[in-house]
């Protein structure tokens, strides 16, 4: 899934995105993850209309402060494109990087 | 030309841990094969829905595989397009009658997916999404759960209706012999039941499961042939973000709609649907994208039971009234279970079997006309069929 030549032409991909900004449209909270991602759960996943036009699918991290309901708050938030690592390493022993959203 | 539907058999949906693949597809296929009283020499071709044997079983070349397990040599394909892989493949299969290639032709869905853990078969689900969508750690139940989300905020579709979709299609599935659940279960269950992808519970999602279905598709007229009106398909993107709305899918509207002109029928005409509720909002979506119910209609109608086996309208239509329909008699894929290549094809099989009148206790008294919904993806394949008396 992850070799490094597409890592590498993912890169370019990566490189236009980082520092796109946009607000959360819809949003479900991951509970029960594919393999790979167990050690992030739960996690939010947003849609996320970019200025500029396009809409992207991206994992939040660094959400606000965990308090009562504060799923409430996402539609609307303002989010940046941030480089992070995507899934826990495979048995190839390349550690995936590419985007999330944070809180602006 | 008419095409016609002259046997239709689906083993038992299920954890079929005991059976292989394929003894799975031979009883799928022999069940068939003597329902429409046709020796298997005379199959000019088999047509394999299946979506998840490289990924999982490490078997491809599926054509081949199956058609040795049959005993036959005859040309054999493997169709796949994800959950709607078992509806592209009659698709084929039809179109191949059409063109006079083939006279008689066998389609065959067929999936094992309870060898596996859970989390592998997310991952190998999410193979029907987008690369950026399986970067995001989202899964199927999450895809849903954003349309549900967003369904939720631009028709207020509350929480308890979602879970109705849930309550319908185990009631349904409880007088099913061949569904994976003969339990029924209530509103309050569904919404109690553990989180997956929030708003959406166990109890909203389909489960994993084993099964095989089978129907056999020729051009040659038979006492009991059920005719295939319409056979259409449309696409979408494959990401969820990419497309125009996020409370609809629009593949769905775009084939019930090539499906309606081409059976020369409107959504007021059929009497039995079985549509893909893979979550319980793809069965509100479903309704309201093949023209059942305006968009935003549909969660209300279906918690006040308006599709429901037994409901007010359907005895209505038993005296003879009109404009009833009843959704999922089979108890959909909620209900009945989701091999996910085998799908596509049970949908006809049920539709067969209540328009044949040997549907047993979930028999829609006097059905004539039925539609089959199947999505794949999030929405980026849907097939429609339309099935006559």
């Amino acid at each position: 899934m992850n070799s490094p030549v597409k890592i590498w032409r993912n890169q370019k991909y990566i490189a236009t995105m980082l520092g796109r900004e946009g607000n959360i449209v819809s949003w479900t909270v991951i509970r029960v993850p594919p393999a790979g991602f167990s050690n992030l759960a739960p996690y939010p996943v947003v849609i996320v209309d970019l200025v500029g036009g396009e809409r992207i699918t991206a994992q939040l991290v660094d959400p606000p402060a965990v308090e009562a309901g504060w799923t409430e708050k996402l539609i609307g938030m303002r989010v940046r494109v941030v480089v992070r690592r995507i899934r826990e390493p495979t048995t190839e022993g390349i550690i995936p990087y590419g985007i999330k959203v944070k809180p602006v | 030309m008419h095409i016609y539907i002259t046997g239709a058999s689906t083993t038992k949906f299920g954890e079929l841990w005991a059976i292989s693949p394929r003894r799975l597809a031979g009883e799928a296929v022999g069940g068939a094969l003597k329902d429409a009283g046709v020796g298997i020499r005379r199959v000019d071709a088999l047509f394999v829905g299946n979506m998840l044997s490289g990924m999982l079983g490490g078997q491809e070349h599926l054509g081949a595989f199956f058609a040795e397990e049959l005993g036959i040599t005859a040309p054999a394909f493997k169709i796949e397009g994800a959950c709607a892989s078992g509806g592209l493949a009659l698709h084929n299969a039809v179109n191949s009658v059409l063109s006079g290639q083939y006279d008689t032709v066998v389609v065959l869905g067929v999936e094992k997916m309870t060898d596996h853990k859970p989390e592998d078969v997310a991952v190998s689900l999410m193979g029907a999404g987008s690369e950026e969508e399986r970067v995001s750690g989202v899964t199927f139940p999450g895809l849903y759960a954003i349309l549900a989300r967003a369904h939720m905020r631009e028709y207020g579709t509350t929480r308890e209706q979602l879970a109705a979709v849930a309550v319908k299609n185990h009631y349904h599935a409880s007088l099913n012999p061949n569904a994976q659940f003969h339990t029924t279960v209530t509103i309050e269950q569904v919404v109690r039941s553990p989180r997956i992808a929030d708003p959406l519970r166990l109890l909203d999602c389909s489960p994993i499961s084993d099964g095989a279905s089978c129907v056999v598709v020729t051009n040659k007229k038979s006492n009991h042939g059920i005719i295939i009106a319409a056979s259409a398909v449309a696409t979408d993107t494959l990401g969820l973000a990419q497309r125009k709305s996020l409370t609809e899918l629009a593949a769905t509207k775009e084939a019930a709609k090539k499906a309606y002109v081409q059976a020369k029928i409107e959504p007021k005409d059929i009497d039995v649907a079985e549509v893909h509720d893979c979550f319980t909002i793809a069965e509100i979506l479903a309704m309201e994208d093949l023209g059942f119910f305006p968009k935003g209609k549909a969660a209300g109608a279906i918690a006040a039971g308006e599709t429901r086996l037994d409901s007010r309208s359907a005895r209505l239509a038993r005296l003879g009234a009109s404009g009833h329909l009843v959704v999922n008699p089979s108890g959909g894929l909620k209900g009945c279970g989701h091999p996910v290549g085998a799908t596509g094809v049970k949908q006809i099989v049920e539709l067969v079997d209540q328009l044949r009148g040997r549907a047993g206790a979930r028999q829609i008294k006097g059905a004539k006309i039925g539609l089959a919904h199947n999505v794949g993806g999030s929405g980026a394949t849907a097939v429609v069929h339309i099935l006559k008396k």
